[in-house]
């Protein structure tokens, strides 16, 4: 007893002392406010968060403007937002994205949703951290074909973003390491996890009998879960999933890794809204789910990376052989993943709409 | 005939490597070690080989031969042994494979002095070099129910704290 009693004494002086201690340095100075993500206990905890960038209100808020900001691109053409819709969960409904030249991307725009649980980004994983990602569209030739030095003098004539940077990282100075810096924190919200398969789990939707069989096929017999398993629905690693027999025409991450086990292979994705990110697979070649569950059902094509979960009990490729009735069910399940409050939340949408509305053209020029 | 195919294919496949000028494959030991190593297939070779056996999809038995962790860990200056005491029992083994699929082992799952199983860092099956899509290293873990931890392409091991 007594000892129960020192212990909540000392609990009681160390709470004391932190608040001491934050105390006067928040009534001081007004940094930036943290910024809160909520999600799911069932996502888990294993976030990408990074400790010298930490979430903030503000930072947020600087980030979501410049991910919609046309003026991100060398002659004004795309924003981040131009590839990756709202709408569309974050994809721009093409096989291969139109940069600011109109020119075509090597591969098909990814869907954003739930990043902060990932690590390696792009189809290849060749950047390591949102922030790391950010630079590459930014300045690639046929992207947004932007060159940093000459990005920060455009920002800062604009007279606009001045005090949303002193608000984010306490100075007016338009930094290229805050541009990305804001654009990742941006990113690192937008959470989708209120889809209908997240009300199911939350035993507030019961799936129709289609839905339900196919829950069961996608994450039994037909293995997709072995992959695109758990609630967060990818896992992040490498497979090639059949789509070519061998000299892939894209080597996926052996262009990272330079090991030849690596080739034709790319990163497992989140299937979260995955209704509203046609066309499908890192070059767009499926327009439909149904195309989709035909191809891991009866077309996958051998070769010497092929992933192990594709492969039959005699190391050929996989054929199962779904009935129709089965990849329909399969495809109803996946139309449960689509979360209709994230592609309309408030909080990801353009933030120059509103504030156009209101002051017409006054917002520092054309964007 | 499937073995023969088997091997052709891996000869095909090294060949290709060297031909098209793929990286050679190696396994980095990194973490907290004193000695951080990159293990390639010649140096994993010329160490001290060790015998597991594992079944296969079918079922069927098959021997590996390649390196016990220990014998790594050991090489890389690792608090094993002796030292596998106090702090150090928080240590973990986090091994990560080419398509980025990872497996943990606490240190202790892995010492002569807590167990007798050995764990394996295969290169060879059947005394030949392990197939495409397994090797070159693999790792054998005997005795458990499901493979899971018997996993392929393993290109990274790295000793960590679990810091909580």
């Amino acid at each position: 007893m007594r000892r129960r009693g020192l212990y909540i004494s000392l609990v009681l002086v160390a709470g004391i002392c932190v608040a001491a201690w934050v105390g006067p340095g928040r009534g001081s100075v007004a940094g930036p406010t943290p910024y809160k993500v909520a999600y799911p206990a069932y996502f888990g905890n294993r976030v990408n968060l990074r400790e010298d960038n930490p979430l903030t209100e503000e930072g947020v808020r600087l980030g979501r403007f410049l991910f919609y900001d046309k003026r991100l691109s060398r002659n004004g053409a795309v924003s981040c937002a131009s590839c990756h819709q709202q709408a569309l969960a974050f994809t721009d409904g093409r096989r291969f994205s139109v940069g600011f030249d109109s020119v075509l991307t090597r591969r098909s725009s990814m869907s954003l949703a739930n990043l902060l649980w990932v690590r390696h980004f792009f189809w290849d994983g060749r950047a390591l951290g949102l922030e790391a990602q950010a630079m590459v569209p930014l300045t690639e030739a046929h992207e947004m074909g932007q060159r940093m030095d000459s990005l920060v003098p455009k920002l800062t004539r604009t007279g606009f973003y001045g005090p949303l940077f002193a608000a984010a990282f306490g100075s007016p100075e338009v930094t290229q390491d805050g541009i990305v810096r804001a654009l990742a924190q941006f990113e690192r919200t937008l959470v989708s996890a209120d889809a209908p398969y997240d009300r199911y789990i939350r035993d507030e939707y019961t799936m129709t009998p289609a839905e339900m069989r196919g829950l069961k096929l996608f994450f039994g017999r037909a293995v997709c879960g072995n992959c695109h398993g758990g609630p967060k629905t990818f896992d992040e690693t490498y497979h090639n999933n059949g789509l070519d027999k061998g000299n892939f025409r894209d080597s996926g991450r052996f262009d990272v890794t330079g090991l030849d086990y690596d080739r034709g292979r790319f990163r497992v994705v989140t299937l979260r809204n995955i209704a509203l990110t046609a066309p499908y697979m890192h070059d767009g070649r499926f327009k439909t789910l149904e195309e989709v569950v035909d191809h891991y059902s009866d077309h996958i094509e051998p070769s010497e990376t092929l992933s192990p979960t594709l492969k039959d009990l005699a190391n050929a490729p996989a054929r199962m052989g779904l009935t129709k009735g089965e990849k329909g069910d399969i495809v109803a399940f996946l139309r449960t993943l689509t979360d209709t409050g994230f592609v309309r939340d408030k909080r990801f949408s353009d933030p120059f709409v509103g504030q156009q509305a209101r002051r017409g053209e006054a917002l520092a020029g054309p964007r | 005939m499937k073995k023969i195919l088997g091997l052709l294919a891996a000869v095909v496949i090294c060949c290709s490597a060297t031909a098209q000028g793929g990286a050679a494959y190696s396994v980095k030991v990194s973490g907290e070690v004193v000695t951080p190593l990159t293990l390639t297939a010649a140096d994993i070779i010329a160490m001290p080989r060790t015998n597991a056996t594992a079944k296969d999809r079918h079922g069927e038995m098959h021997s590996f031969s390649g390196v016990a962790i220990a014998d790594i860990l050991n090489k890389a200056g690792v608090t094993t042994g002796k030292q596998l005491k106090g702090e150090n029992l928080a240590k973990y083994l986090l091994v990560t494979c080419a398509d980025n699929y990872k497996v943990v082992f606490s240190l202790a799952e892995l010492d002569s002095s807590f167990t007798d199983r050995v764990v394996v860092l295969a290169d060879q099956m059947e005394g030949k070099p392990l197939p495409a899509g397994m090797g070159p290293f693999r790792l054998i873990v005997p005795g458990e129910k499901k493979p899971a931890r018997n996993c392929m392409q393993v290109v990274g091991i790295a000793v960590k704290f679990a810091k909580d």
